[in-house]
């Protein structure tokens, strides 16, 4: 149990520092440390995690790593991913918030931050070809994916509605 | 001091817990209790915040409750307005998460995933595509995410990338940005 709690808060520590770009950027990250590091879960399931945290509003960042801790360790669990996930960044703006505002605007720190945004797209766009392999087992997947494309650019139906919608869809087709 | 703190919990709660698509999403609604309703922070101040969110890693979300709570009320703010944001979606991704593990095995409840996977694939495919739009913008960047995406290949640590990739942004880019 303790070596569970260790490693879910190492693994959510390393997912969510390392991430830039708000809890989005951090899905990846954590898709690495959840599936392929510590095998607590499935491309699959985490693909149903993440379904669930965008099914509902909030912050994904701490949404991913309350279910998955759950999970794993019951509350327990769930406490130690959140406040690896969030403690480091909140004691970070909340006791340095005067010094780094200083640097916020600081051509060094641009720089950095312009060399690192590529590699944040390309672990995103990663995670959606991870998840994809797993998920395109028949031709109606293609075509919900395909409604979820149009939907996305040719109305302002909100990606809620959308994972909603599908679900209600999945149980009538599928069963 | 009572009032603020409440305040400072209502604010975030509000704003977290009515915001689709994770902590970016959240930031206009932020800024409409903060700057708009209970006058915290003037617009420029609210931008230099999400500055300093933007510039550390991490969930924008709650770093920007820890540190507009700590300004309004001290570390119980801070505690406040992080509870507020986190709380409730935890409560009810634990429930969705118990309704799945018991059902896990039912007909339903797999046709309906079934049916939301690609979906969920489409808007992170999205997500990646507008960070894109932002991230790219010259040859350099294209090279950077093409050698990304080989060392990603090869099994190399994403955390390892990161670094590198900030600290070559840090001597390619410099000049650059200071001449601006």
């Amino acid at each position: 149990m303790l070596e569970h709690l260790w490693n879910l808060f190492v693994g959510f520590f390393r997912a969510s520092n390392f991430g830039f770009g708000g809890g989005p950027a951090t899905v990846p990250l954590m898709q690495v440390e959840v599936v392929n590091k510590f095998h607590w879960l499935t491309n699959a399931q985490f693909a149903d995690a993440v379904a669930a945290a965008n099914a509902l509003p909030g912050p994904v960042g701490t949404k991913i790593p309350g279910f998955v801790g759950y999970q794993i360790a019951g509350w327990p669990g769930a406490i130690v991913g959140i406040l690896a996930s969030i403690g480091p960044t909140v004691l970070a703006v909340v006791i340095l918030g005067s010094v780094l505002m200083r640097f916020a605007n600081s051509p060094g720190l641009k720089a950095a931050l312009k060399g690192v945004r590529p590699v944040i797209v390309v672990l995103i766009a990663q995670t959606s070809l991870q998840m994809g392999m797993t998920s395109f087992p028949n031709l109606m997947t293609w075509g919900i994916a395909l409604a979820t494309i149009a939907l996305l650019y040719y109305s302002k139906v909100h990606p809620a509605l959308m994972i909603v919608t599908s679900m209600m869809f999945g149980l009538v087709v599928f069963r | 001091m009572l009032r603020r703190l409440w305040d400072v919990f209502i604010a975030f709660t509000r704003s977290a817990n009515l915001g689709f698509g994770g902590g970016p999403a959240m930031i206009p609604l932020m800024q409409n209790e903060v700057v708009k309703r209970y006058h915290w922070m003037n617009d420029e101040e609210f931008t230099d915040a999400l500055a300093v969110g933007n510039s550390l890693p991490g969930p924008i979300a709650t770093k920007m409750a820890g540190y507009i709570g700590y300004k309004v009320g001290g570390g119980l703010g801070a505690l406040l307005a992080l509870l507020g944001t986190v709380v409730p979606s935890l409560l009810a991704v634990m429930f969705l998460s118990h309704l799945i593990t018991v059902y896990a095995h039912s007909p339903e409840l797999k046709a309906m995933l079934q049916a939301v996977r690609p979906v969920v694939v489409i808007l992170i495919a999205q997500t990646a595509l507008g960070m894109g739009k932002k991230a790219f913008s010259n040859s350099v960047t294209w090279g950077i995410a093409a050698v990304a995406a080989v060392l990603l290949y090869f099994n190399v640590h994403p955390a390892i990338i990161i670094v590198a990739s900030m600290l070559f942004g840090y001597v390619v880019f410099k000049n650059e940005s200071q001449q601006r």
